[in-house]
């Protein structure tokens, strides 16, 4: 199991995945913004909690599992970072204050990872290419980066071949010092460019023979149209930063320490 | 016979690399929807002479191109290859390396998206394209998920919403398992006959696809050194020599004949020599 599981694209039918890239765009700022503007640890407990219906109605609660626990050494280091910090330099607090000030952050940081896994999980690279090229980005660049996408899991099947081919030769992989060690590289990594380059030089004659260049203006098979549901979507991330931004003015939240006197 | 969709005059290619000729003095006239079979031993220019049917070669590759080709009426040397594109499909060996979309529709599409094809149209034209090459099912699949044979059978969905004259598959079976190469053929035989798209295939395993030919050139070190009716292609004395890839068919029949029995005519499949022998024997 790979931490990128946790954010990697799986085809699936659901209200969330059919949604508009670029809303879910939207409400993916506005949870970083709120989830930022917040330090205290009932309402980041709350931007938490409200994305759990999203997790469940996009079916990818399986996935969002993998991304939390891969998140968990990482969230375990925020913790304990907190904690110390917070116990040498914030002299007067309790114990208990400091712990909550720390769970605090390290809920932070699982809502942003949170708000990226749903965004990506939910999100085919097709749709988010071409939310980059009807915001105006040039089609060269969208062009690359969805083949890069696609790309990816062919190179890295074919990095594994090659590192088991060059393994059954012989090859050490995991000894000598760290100069030893990159080395022990270089017969992974030209085979893997000499292919790189020849697979790049087959996806152009490809591209050309299907008249890349063609026209100026090139069509697109898929539209991105702004729904009912997207609009909701974005109405409602607005609230919550109304609300966020309303909260952390006007109203101080008590943290759970004080109010159980503890 | 149709007319010259394709005519090459004296031809001769060299790679900006190469020292002598990838092939030389090529003479080729092939007809509006012939189904053309090009064979002959690894390195002989097959590749090449079908790069210059739709302008890679001088284009894309350089290097010097001598005499006259003419595709769909247009001059290779004087057009771009997006314009001979419209005209002439390309699928080549290497699936893998010939879809580059994250969706199966997406990549079918993607041809008529470059000559700016209104977008009714063209989902009109992928769906008649997916269906056809029996791949509808799977439009929406991602294309590395798929089977070598099915990924080739999206690449000719590709190149048929293009809607092509001509369509030209350089060994697109190679990578693909037998049963996988049995669906590919059919698909390319109902192009050539249900909707009379001109095919050029390149391909050594003969042993499927002869009886679909209407025409066999094999080359050899760069030279068409045979061209004409598959069954007297491949009974020829020179085929046998430089090492085609006969149908068994075909070579039962000719050691038959050496031991007198004479078959009405040289089979191409194993289901023409069964009738072929049945009529014999019932004699
Ligand atoms: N891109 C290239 N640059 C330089 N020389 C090339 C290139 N491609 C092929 N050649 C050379 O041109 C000649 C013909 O090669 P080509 O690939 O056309 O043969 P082929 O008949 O398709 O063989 P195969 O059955 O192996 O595919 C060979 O000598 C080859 O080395
Ligand atoms: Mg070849």
């Amino acid at each position: 199991m790979s931490i990128f599981d946790g954010f990697k694209f799986r085809s699936e039918s659901s209200p969330i995945h059919e949604m508009d890239p670029r809303a879910k765009f939207i409400y993916v700022c506005i949870l970083f913004s709120s989830a930022i503007i917040f330090n205290n640890i009932i309402p980041l407990l709350i931007l938490f909690l409200i994305q759990m219906p999203i997790v469940f109605l996009a079916k990818v609660q399986r996935e969002w599992l993998r991304s939390m626990k891969a998140s968990a050494l990482f969230a375990t280091l925020i913790f304990a970072m907190n904690f110390i910090s917070l116990y040498f330099y914030a002299g007067h607090e309790t114990l208990c204050s400091i712990t909550e000030r720390s769970a605090a952050m390290t809920i932070r940081f699982l809502v942003l990872i949170q708000t990226f896994s749903i965004f990506f999980l939910t999100t085919s690279p097709d749709m988010l290419g071409l939310a980059l090229e009807q915001s105006g980005i040039p089609y060269e660049i969208c062009f690359a980066f969805t083949t890069a996408v696609r790309f990816v899991p062919v190179l890295a099947e074919e990095a594994q071949t090659i590192i088991d081919a060059q393994r059954a030769r012989g090859l050490e992989l995991e000894s000598g010092n760290i100069i030893k060690r990159i080395r022990n590289y270089i017969p992974i990594l030209i085979p893997l460019i000499v292919n790189a380059i020849r697979r790049s030089m087959e996806l152009a004659e490809t591209m050309e023979s299907r008249a890349w260049g063609a026209v100026k203006n090139r069509t697109n098979l898929y539209a991105l149209r702004i729904k009912g549901r997207d609009i909701l979507l974005i109405v409602s991330s607005l609230i919550i930063l109304i609300i966020s931004v309303y909260t952390s003015i006007y109203i101080r939240v008590p943290s759970i320490t004080q109010m159980m006197h503890c | 016979m149709g007319l010259a969709i394709i005519e090459a005059k004296d031809l001769t290619y060299t790679y900006p690399t190469g020292d002598r000729p990838a092939f030389k003095d090529v003479n080729l006239k092939i007809d509006d929807g012939e189904f053309i079979i090009i064979t002959g031993p690894s390195g002989c220019g097959k590749t090449t002479l079908c790069r210059c049917f739709n302008g890679l070669i001088p284009h894309f590759y350089g290097g010097r191109l001598e005499g006259e080709i003419r595709v769909c009426g247009l001059d290779v040397k004087e057009n771009p290859i997006h314009m001979i594109a419209r005209h002439v499909g390309m699928v080549f060996q290497n699936p893998e390396n010939q879809l580059f979309a994250l969706s199966v529709e997406k990549d079918v599409a993607f041809g008529l998206e470059n000559l700016g094809v209104p977008r009714e149209e063209i989902r009109r034209r992928v769906d008649w394209a997916l269906k056809i090459t029996g791949v509808y099912d799977l439009r929406h699949r991602a294309p590395h998920e798929l089977s070598g044979g099915q990924q080739q059978r999206v690449a000719i969905a590709s190149v048929l919403a293009m809607n092509p004259e001509v369509i030209v598959l350089d060994e697109p079976t190679s990578f693909i398992d037998p049963l996988g190469a049995e669906q590919i053929f059919q698909v390319i035989n109902s192009l050539n006959r249900d909707l009379g798209i001109t095919i050029i295939l390149v391909e050594h395993r003969l042993d499927l696809i002869s009886k679909y030919a209407d025409r066999m050139i094999v080359m050899n070190e760069g030279r068409i050194i045979l061209n004409g009716d598959p069954r007297e292609v491949l009974t020829s004395e020179e085929a046998r020599l430089i090492g085609v890839g006969i149908p068994k068919a075909t070579l039962l029949y000719k050691a038959l004949k050496a031991k007198g029995i004479n078959l009405n005519g040289p089979p191409l499949s194993s289901d023409e020599a069964y009738k072929l022998i049945a009529e014999a024997m019932s004699k």
